[in-house]
């Protein structure tokens, strides 16, 4: 799925709701994600595209909160409780992603295996 | 007088009505309605000004050099572009306009006139030849001084632009990897060429510029104008006609300059590569130059549309000279310099052979009649073709009047559009369809370390393990890359190639909290990738190797990953 500025994006997505896990003063997702667009988007090893630099999930631990609620390693965060995660630094979207606030995220993703898929989505075009 | 094919420049005067409308972004046809292409170029003028004022943000918030110019070259670009497309927007309202107050009685005179047919216009493989001194090679120890640069190509009102290019000392010539394609360009186009190129590294202030001159004017006319002026006067070497790129009134960005153009017509068309010319702009004293040889090479390819597309088609009776029954009945298409006969007409979908072939090129003879008067079959007309001594003729039967009047009205355009687009009409040239450009990568000279991100530190046990095992697992199977270059082992997988050895000491282990961040403070950046020191992208065989030998222009490859 290629990115072009100014247009709409078309993506078959799916909506994951995770809640965060308490351990001490930490909450943990359980998850890790890669990606951003200060990243160098040719390492990226999910995206079909090289020259996406979304937030691509990395690696879901076992028995965490991501893995019970369906999210799967692959798969692209196109939002994370609204905010957009297309175009985001790597910080930007772990830091929106380890609000101390927020206990529950709810993610819009879209996974390369589209079976299962809830809806499709666009984005707002320019 | 008006005329069709004719595209003029318009200039735009600072200050005047039409720029403030384009400031502020608003540029409408608004009396008349716009026919289709009108909108088409609305579009385009509208896409383009989003795009500027995306560009200005981005510009806005760059933080490094390289990716400042990216977006100072994009800003360019558009500028360009919209100044080109409100021209020629300016110019169509403008023939509208004279088109419709009322015509004079003269002017219904002469039909129109035949124009050739359009054709698509592509240059590839854009070489320019640089001539450094020698003294830059043996002598000069200092650092390596880089520019970047660019080619704008302008053609018609399209405008299009070549990816940046670094270059420094180590290079001869610089390469252009892109074929730019032009869709609609009629035979007497003009191609024109403009190399722009900027210092990567900072410049001062003033650097380059004559500094009396450049003091005067930037304070005596204020600075935006001051510079404005300066640019012209920077471009009066130039061969009078005003380079397409405006001076960008950034405040602080980096400057593209003019360093050399050239126009490309149909002359310079070729199935093959040839050298062509440049003007340089700009000499040793002006900002970024760069000692060019003072040649272009590339290959021009032009393919007219009469010569990839069937012009005319339908049924006809076709008869060979000399043969006495009544001609084989077929399906024709005229495509290129062919008439192509076969028999049904579906077989010209599916690629089926033709039954036969009637070339028809530039000795090529029509006649509308028949040669010999046999009983009278009407709507008829003769092909002759002369090979070597003998003379073949065909004779062509059309279905009805207008079906001849036609297919004679094509062959006519098709001759007028060969004695146009001469030596492009041979043959068809290959042109390839340029491949997707990639996105400008974020070039970084040197990695560095503040791009890496502190996770807190956590307590949380299992997280850490999972960290560490992840991180060590890797790096204990992957040999450090640059222990290739010490035993004749084939270097294990990755990006770059190993020019500089990192220090042993950036290997230190990783405290018991889990912060990655491992580099001493002053060790040499390494250029293997900093990704193994995290978790190892699984599929590491997808990356491309580009090694250039040992010099090692690729941007440090991080991809980096967090746990949340």
């Amino acid at each position: 799925m290629s990115y072009i500025p100014g247009q709409q994006v078309t993506a078959i997505v799916q909506r994951v709701e995770i809640h965060k896990l308490c351990r001490g003063e930490i909450l943990i997702l359980g998850f890790s994600i890669g990606g951003g667009i200060d990243q160098h988007h040719s390492q990226n090893p999910f995206s079909e595209d090289t020259t996406d630099k979304g937030i691509y999930v990395t690696r879901v631990s076992e028995g965490g909160p991501a893995e019970i609620s369906g999210l799967q390693i692959g798969d692209k965060i196109m939002q994370l409780n609204c905010w957009d995660m297309t175009m985001v630094t790597h910080d930007q979207a772990r830091k929106r992603l380890t609000k101390r606030s927020e206990e529950v995220v709810r993610l819009l993703v879209t996974a390369v295996s589209a079976e299962g898929c809830a809806a499709v989505h666009q984005s707002p075009g320019e | 007088m008006f005329s069709r094919n004719h595209r003029s420049r318009v200039t735009v005067a600072r200050g005047s009505a039409l720029e403030m409308e384009f400031k502020r972004g608003r540029f409408r046809l608004s009396v008349f309605s716009d026919p289709p292409e009108d909108t088409e170029l609305q579009r385009k003028l509208d896409h383009e000004i989003r795009m500027r004022e995306g560009a200005c943000k981005l510009l806005a918030a760059c933080s490094q050099r390289e990716q400042a110019l990216e977006a100072t070259k994009s800003l360019l670009v558009c500028n360009s572009r919209i100044l080109s497309y409100m021209g020629e927007l300016q110019r169509r309202k403008e023939a509208q306009v004279l088109g419709k107050t009322g015509r004079r009685p003269s002017d219904s005179g002469p039909p129109a006139e035949r124009s050739p047919c359009r054709g698509r216009v592509c240059i590839s493989d854009i070489r320019i030849p640089l001539m450094w001194k020698d003294t830059e090679y043996f002598k000069n120890k200092g650092d390596l001084h880089r520019w970047a640069v660019f080619l704008l190509l302008q053609l018609g009102e399209q405008i299009q632009d070549t990816e940046m290019v670094l270059v420094d000392r180590t290079l001869t010539d610089i390469s252009f990897q892109n074929n730019v394609l032009f869709s609609e360009a009629g035979p007497d186009f003009e191609l024109r060429l403009e190399l722009y190129g900027a210092c990567v590294e900072e410049e001062g202030a003033l650097a380059g510029a004559p500094k009396r001159l450049a003091t005067k004017l930037s304070s005596s006319l204020g600075r935006s104008s001051g510079k404005r002026v300066r640019a012209s006067l920077d471009s009066a070497g130039s061969s009078g006609s005003s380079p397409i790129l405006l001076p960008t009134p950034a405040v602080g960005g980096p400057r593209y300059h003019l360093l050399a153009h050239t126009t490309l017509t149909l002359a310079a068309v070729q199935n093959g590569f040839r050298t062509h010319d440049l003007t340089l702009a700009g000499h040793e004293e002006s900002p970024a130059w760069l000692p060019l040889y003072g040649s272009v090479c590339c290959r021009l390819a032009a393919q007219p549309f009469c010569m990839t597309q069937p012009t005319a088609g339908g049924t006809l009776r076709v008869q060979q000279a000399g043969e006495l029954q009544n001609g084989a009945r077929v399906h024709g298409v005229l495509k290129g310099t062919n008439l192509f006969c076969y028999r049904k007409p579906e077989d010209a979908d599916t690629g089926e052979e033709p039954l036969f072939t009637i070339a028809i090129n530039k000795e090529t003879r029509v006649r509308a009649g028949e040669l010999e008067q046999a009983a009278g079959r009407p709507f008829t007309l003769s092909i002759s073709n002369r090979y070597g001594d003998d003379e073949v003729t065909h004779t062509l039967q059309a279905e009805s009047r207008e079906a001849l009047h036609n297919w004679m009205e094509a062959l006519w355009q098709l001759f007028f559009d060969m004695s146009q687009w001469k030596h492009c009409c041979d043959e068809v040239m290959k042109i390839e369809s340029p491949t997707p450009r990639k996105p400008p990568q974020a070039l970084a000279k040197q990695g560095s370390l503040y791009h890496e991100m502190a996770i807190e530190p956590l307590d949380d046990i299992a997280a850490v393990t999972d960290i560490l095992a992840q991180r060590e697992g890797p790096r204990l199977e992957t040999p450090p890359p640059w222990l290739a270059m010490f035993t004749d082992q084939p270097a294990l997988p990755n990006p770059c190639s190993p020019a500089s050895v990192a220090p042993a000491s950036a290997w230190t282990h990783p405290l018991p909290w889990g912060r990655p961040r491992t580099f001493s403070l002053d060790a040499v950046p390494p250029d293997h990738p900093l990704g193994a020191s995290r978790s190892v992208a699984p599929l590491p065989s997808q990356r491309s190797s580009r090694s250039r030998g040992l010099y090692n222009k690729g941007p440090l490859r991080t991809w980096l990953q967090s746990p949340v």
